[in-house]
């Protein structure tokens, strides 16, 4: 982007111990890096962030802002925005140039559509970029990046104290390593039904899965739950039944080797990602799909 | 304790959604409103935790009908009173508009100990309006939180929060503070007879704009801080085949080919 709009690019780097990470940035295809090391920056909290890169991004006055469309760059970007009073367009998976506009892209409707933006007003504009929507192991080496130390001014430090980090519970259904998985989604309608995925997964010698709306409604414990806030896998085969999609679902499955998808609705996103399509009812196919396993077994 | 909840209404999951001429948005005259998913979340935790610690819940929304309509579910659920964000003004807000327009209702309500929103919402589904919110009201916030345990004695909160790679953690904010709440925290109940009988007798607020004291250039479109070039449904970029026929044929043609073609087995 810096290259398609004439912009130098900075990197902004936060923390205690910035140095190791300000050394390797240095030596990429960029501009400079700006290093705001300070003990109290040591924790993350949102509020020390906004207050420094508020104060930064006055002076710097960049263009534009890229932040990583993660837990922790969501956690306080908004609120950059708010104290900033400027735009911030979350979740982006494109760019375009369009004279010196920007325009970017995200998507809604749990990625059925997207909406192409227009910011208003005078930059810096500020946008999060989905994951895996632009390749970050593109970053050049071969620069001789200028490294700007800058204090971290913090005036108003708020509470917010860390009790424990600790791993969410995970069950016996440890997914990562299941060479086939069946999983299934909403589209299943209720519990019950779930048995179909299960009768094909037995006939296939596969791995059960399923999409957050499953586990949520409590159709099957959080142990099976595949995508940003369950699993990541990387099976062989990857059968997605009833699943429509959405962004959090195929950032956990989408670096499977060969993706399935049944599914009644043609426009569900899942489709973007699959190898292979039915287009029709999971209520039929699956039965279908079982029989024909069943029959292989045993001839 | 006072615990506000926001509640956004969306287009029923299940409708077809349709893009308008102007492909700005969709066609949303005709379709079914209902609260978006996160904030039923958000509504049945802020629904317990009076249960546990007293006082009151007020559900908040901003629109015309379907907004009234998920507050009237709201109030039947079991919240105490409701506040309409109503004002033809208040259209083609952003999520910045939106956040303020509700940090001033909160401010003119007298503000409130916990502030509930759905982590993100099932239409535009960025997840920035709970967090803008409390940079507004200027206290201090928690995402993606799959569980709460409040001290208003103490004046704190403790936010278990949900990060990626399967990690949780748990934080310890001061009140007041705004709390964004993940899908799946909980099973949100189903309003009974009694509750919904109930509706009739609870306090429901309208207010607008000016109500609110906003200037017109910052209620709705005018204070929104991006506009809409093009809504439009995603080209397809990957290359997947779809395989036709009856459900038996298909599935026939579908082992076929993941044998022979793709040879995962």
């Amino acid at each position: 982007m810096g290259r398609d709009f004439a912009q130098p690019v900075t990197a902004v780097v936060l923390g205690s111990g910035t140095a190791a990470l300000a050394d390797e940035l240095k030596t990429r295809k960029i501009e400079r890096v700006i290093t705001v090391e300070d003990a109290q920056l040591a924790e993350y909290n949102p509020d020390s962030y906004v207050q420094v890169l508020k104060a930064i991004l006055e002076k710097e006055r960049p263009f534009l802002v890229v932040i990583g469309h993660t837990t922790q760059g969501m956690d306080f970007a908004p609120r950059l925005s708010v104290a900033l009073r400027k735009p911030l367009i979350a979740g982006c998976v494109e760019y375009e140039k369009q004279g010196d506009r920007l325009i970017l892209t995200r998507q809604i409707f749990n990625a059925k559509m997207n909406m192409k933006t227009i910011l208003r007003g005078e930059p810096p504009y500020l946008a999060t970029a989905s994951p895996g929507a632009f390749p970050g192991d593109e970053l050049e080496i071969g620069g001789n990046a200028e490294v700007v130390s800058v204090p971290a001014e913090i005036p108003t430090a708020s509470r917010r104290k860390m009790i424990e980090r600790v791993e969410a519970p995970k069950g016996k259904a440890d997914l990562t390593a299941a060479p086939i998985i069946v999983s299934g989604g909403r589209g299943l309608k209720e519990k019950q039904n779930f048995n179909l995925i299960f009768e094909l997964a037995e006939a296939m010698g596969a791995s059960v899965g399923a999409s957050r709306p499953v586990v949520d409604s409590e159709w099957l414990p959080r142990e099976y739950q595949i995508g940003s806030s369950g699993q990541t896998v990387s099976p062989r085969l990857y059968i997605a039944v009833g699943i429509s999609g959405a962004i959090q679902h195929l950032v956990g499955m989408q670096t499977s080797r060969c993706i399935v998808a049944i599914n009644k609705d043609a426009e569900a996103p899942i489709f973007k990602v699959a190898h292979y399509g039915i287009v029709d009812d999971l209520f039929k196919v699956v039965p279908a799909l079982t029989k024909i396993f069943k029959d292989l077994k045993h001839s | 304790m006072k615990i506000i909840s926001c509640i956004k209404p969306v287009p029923d999951p299940a409708s077809r959604l349709i893009i308008n001429e102007t492909k700005t948005w969709i066609k949303d005259q005709d379709l079914t409103f209902v609260a978006s998913e996160a904030d039923s979340y958000a509504l049945e935790e802020a629904l317990r935790l009076k249960e546990k610690h007293g006082g009151e819940v007020v559900v908040i929304s901003m629109g015309g009908e379907e907004a009234a309509r998920v507050l009237r579910s709201g109030l039947a659920m079991g919240a105490d009173r409701a506040i309409h964000l109503l004002d033809p003004k208040f259209k083609g807000a952003d999520e910045f508009a939106a956040a303020a327009a509700l940090a001033s209702a909160i401010e003119k309500d007298g503000g409130a100990n916990l502030v509930l929103a759905g982590v993100q919402s099932d239409d535009l589904g960025t997840g920035m309006t709970g967090t803008m919110l409390a940079e507004f009201l200027g206290c201090a916030h928690a995402t993606v939180v799959v569980g709460v345990d409040a001290y208003p004695d103490r004046n704190t909160v403790m936010a278990r929060r949900e990060l990626e790679g399967g990690i949780n953690e748990t934080i310890e904010r001061p009140l007041p503070a705004v709390l964004t709440i993940q899908f799946g925290i909980n099973q949100p109940r189903y309003a009974s007879l009694k509750g919904i009988m109930a509706t009739k007798k609870k306090e429901f607020k309208a207010w607008s704009a000016a109500d609110l004291g906003l200037p017109d250039e910052a209620a709705g479109k005018p204070g929104a801080m991006y506009e809409v070039k093009e809504i439009a449904i995603p080209e397809r970029k990957s290359k997947v085949e779809i395989i036709g026929g009856t459900p038996g044929e298909a599935a026939a043609t579908l082992v076929e080919k993941l044998r022979k073609e793709a040879k995962v087995f």
